[in-house]
């Protein structure tokens, strides 16, 4: 291990500021997105106490209100889950597939300053006299129209997500031609971790829907800054913004959604010392799952009266097909393994588990006939809370305790780490899953308040004491990051887990700048395994020349 | 290189099909007194057929003349170049070109006055992002 000489503060932050590093743009990524995810955590919360009696105004305007949820919905998607599939991409794919960095250096830091800056111009509507975008986060024509949401607000979120969304697709080319381009000898395509073929295909539906979304938002600001009429509804503008929104919108969360299967399909197996169990299934699976995802996008539009009801239905409810090999595929893996509960292995099961309800209520949705009535309910909030917060929010900490080593060389705490895991898994399950039944009794999304009469109260104080449980598991994490980072034992070992399957954990921890002193020979999907566990290696990773002849001898 | 062209022909394949299979469907379910196709999703994912179609044939054909060892299931280490490729170890145009980006886009939004600052500035970064290791012509 080189040491390096103690650097002055400013050195440090120039470092950061000019750095190539993938690793580095990687935890810029993660720090950033970690902030977003805290901001509009605090806006739920907001949005949880005005909801907790009827006819609060904790929020002083019903603008106020729409702001909030629209910023929230903003942020969680685009600048706190997107950009976290972008950091663990950046500080994890190059790793697995023994490559020194990524593709463009200079590209992958150009994408994580469109992102920053964009982000910041989108959220920054909030420091204007009349606020932020208050539109939905989906921004429907005529509402996103400068006659119905005038004001800074809306025009600086259209124009932040465009740079923003240009960011993201820079990132997305680089880690397919990373991917493409710079595998270790050896390292086929049918021989990568799955967390690394998810981001690739990750970065396949960037491309494929962002640039929709691109046109749609310039578009969009033509309208409200230069007077054109592409979303007048006299020339059925409507449609046409949720069409192509929904173009992007669906696959969206397919990018937020298959990153964080992939880090959950790296966890299983080595805690459940199983190699994970049909790779290839679980390969063509997330290929099945991403064709698909292009196909379904008008099922948000069911109530419009006027798309192809069952051709969207068919293709969303096929999606659940290659879905539910993988949920077989994880539980496969587990099946009859020597299974430890270490944090990582814990917060993948609190993600199975919450996947697996959002999943079912998904099937649900896909029906028109019960859309129809379930549409804009609190039905669909807690439908896509489970979705969304269960894969993501649960893989992103089954990531970070489970990488923490391997990014920083210091493990976090354990008895914290489930201590965070079980506040928020109770309070996760405590907020939304009432809400399903809220939604079922009559409550719409998106509304400020409601009547006492409406016999909505107990559901929603039931929801906003989960919320406040959900926020204080935030502490213990905190506190946890902070006391590892002053107390915490170095780890100085490659894999301090012991049954570490892919490249990463063939190199040190924390990673040496262009990761690698040497590359273990890889002769199946995981390397490392085979190096550290050379008695239970694959078959065509066993035979070894010179371990013969010491046999021999 | 094979599996990852065969990736992109099968997208092709699947989004030409989806692409047929719903511009009919539309047009048969739409009102008998206005028949027509639903257009804007079956363009886009007409366009889902060219972006994939094109990747494909691309890789196909650097396929051709290219098969490293990354594609060999019995390639050891030292079968890789010595030499992966030059990496700026580090640079601030990145960042320059991100703030003279943010500013062209704050512009769109706010006034014309800021472009008139951030066009220059996200022009010099512009340059100085190309030109920054460059040598000239046929000098690496």
């Amino acid at each position: 291990m080189i040491i390096e000489a103690k650097k002055s503060k400013g050195r440090i932050v120039v470092d950061w500021l000019t750095t190539t590093d993938h690793k580095k743009i990687g935890y810029l990524y993660l720090i950033t997105a970690f902030m977003y995810f805290m901001i509009a955590g605090v806006m739920a919360l907001l949005i949880r106490a005005q909801l907790a009696m009827p006819g609060l105004t904790i929020i002083e305007t019903k603008e106020q209100y729409n702001q909030l949820f629209t910023m929230h919905g903003t942020i969680m998607l685009l600048m706190f889950a997107t950009p976290l599939f972008a950091g663990f991409a950046n500080v994890l794919m190059p790793l697995q597939i023994g490559a020194p960095d990524v593709a463009f250096p200079r590209l992958n830091a150009i994408a994580y300053w469109f992102y920053f800056f964009g982000s910041f111009i989108a959220v920054a509507g909030f420091f204007t006299p009349q606020g932020a975008a208050g539109f939905g986060w989906f921004a429907y024509a005529p509402l996103s129209s400068t006659t119905f949401s005038p004001g800074l607000g809306g025009d600086l979120w259209v124009f932040g997500l465009a740079l923003s969304g240009f960011g993201t697709i820079m990132g997305g080319v680089n880690f397919i031609t990373t991917i493409i381009t710079m595998r270790a000898p050896g390292m086929t395509m049918f021989r990568m971790p799955i967390f690394t073929w998810n981001t690739l295909v990750t970065s396949i539906l960037v491309i494929m829907c962002f640039p929709p979304l691109a046109a749609a938002l310039f578009a969009l600001g033509a309208d409200r800054k230069f007077g054109a009429h592409i979303f007048d509804p006299a020339n059925g503008g409507p449609m046409l913004w949720q069409h192509l929104f929904w173009f992007f919108g669906h696959p969206e969360v397919y990018i937020l959604a298959l990153p964080f299967f992939g880090i959950v399909s790296e966890i299983f197996p080595v805690f459940s010392r199983k190699p994970v169990f049909g790779y290839r299934t679980l390969v063509y699976a997330t290929i099945a799952i991403a064709a698909l995802s292009m196909t379904v996008w008008a099922h948000h539009m069911y109530v419009t009266g006027s798309v192809l009801l069952p051709f969207f239905a068919f293709t969303t409810m096929l999606i659940a097909v290659p879905t539910g090999v993988k949920i077989f595929n994880w539980i496969g893996t587990m099946w009859r393994g020597s299974v430890t509960f270490e944090t990582p292995m814990l917060w993948s099961l609190g993600f199975l588990t919450t996947f697996i309800f959002g999943g079912l209520t998904g099937v649900i949705l896909a029906s028109p006939a019960l859309d129809f009535h379930l549409s804009d309910s609190y039905f669909v909030v807690a439908h896509f809370h489970y979705v969304v917060f269960g894969t993501v929010v649960f893989a992103m900490f089954a990531g970070f305790y489970f990488w923490w080593p391997k990014m920083t060389g210091k493990m976090l705490n354990e008895r914290l780490g489930k201590i965070h895991f079980w506040m928020l898994f109770v309070g996760f399950h405590v907020t939304f899953l009432i809400q399903h039944w809220l939604g079922v009794i009559g409550m719409p999304r998106r509304y400020a308040t409601y009547l006492e009469g409406d016999g909505f109260t107990w559901m929603n104080q039931v929801s906003t004491a989960g919320a406040a449980l959900l926020g204080l598991s935030m502490l213990p994490f905190l506190w946890n990051v902070w006391i590892t980072h002053r107390n915490g034992v170095k780890v100085e070992m490659n894999d301090p887990w012991g049954y570490g399957r892919s490249l990463e954990w063939a190199t040190g921890s924390p990673v040496p700048r262009h990761n690698f002193t040497s590359i273990p020979r890889i002769r199946s999907e995981s390397p490392a395994f085979d190096l550290n566990h050379p008695e239970f290696a694959s078959p065509e990773a066993k035979p070894v020349a010179p371990k013969k002849e010491k046999v021999k001898a | 290189m094979k599996t990852n062209t065969n990736i992109f022909i099968l997208l092709t394949v699947f989004y030409l099909v989806v692409a047929v299979v719903y511009g009919y469907w539309s047009w048969l379910e739409s009102p008998a007194e206005h028949k027509q196709i639903e257009v804007i999703g079956t363009a886009a994912i007409g366009m889902l057929v060219f972006l994939s179609g094109f990747i494909a044939f691309y890789l196909g054909k650097s396929a051709k003349n290219f098969t490293g060892p990354e594609d060999m299931p019995d390639a050891n280490i030292e079968d890789g170049e010595a030499e992966v490729g030059f990496f700026a170890p580090w640079s601030w145009w990145p960042l320059m070109l991100g703030i003279g980006g943010a500013l062209c886009f704050t512009s769109l939004a706010v006034g014309w006055w800021i472009f008139v600052i951030g066009f220059p500035l996200a022009l010099i970064a512009l340059i100085g992002f190309v030109f920054e290791h460059s040598r000239g012509l046929h000098a690496h």
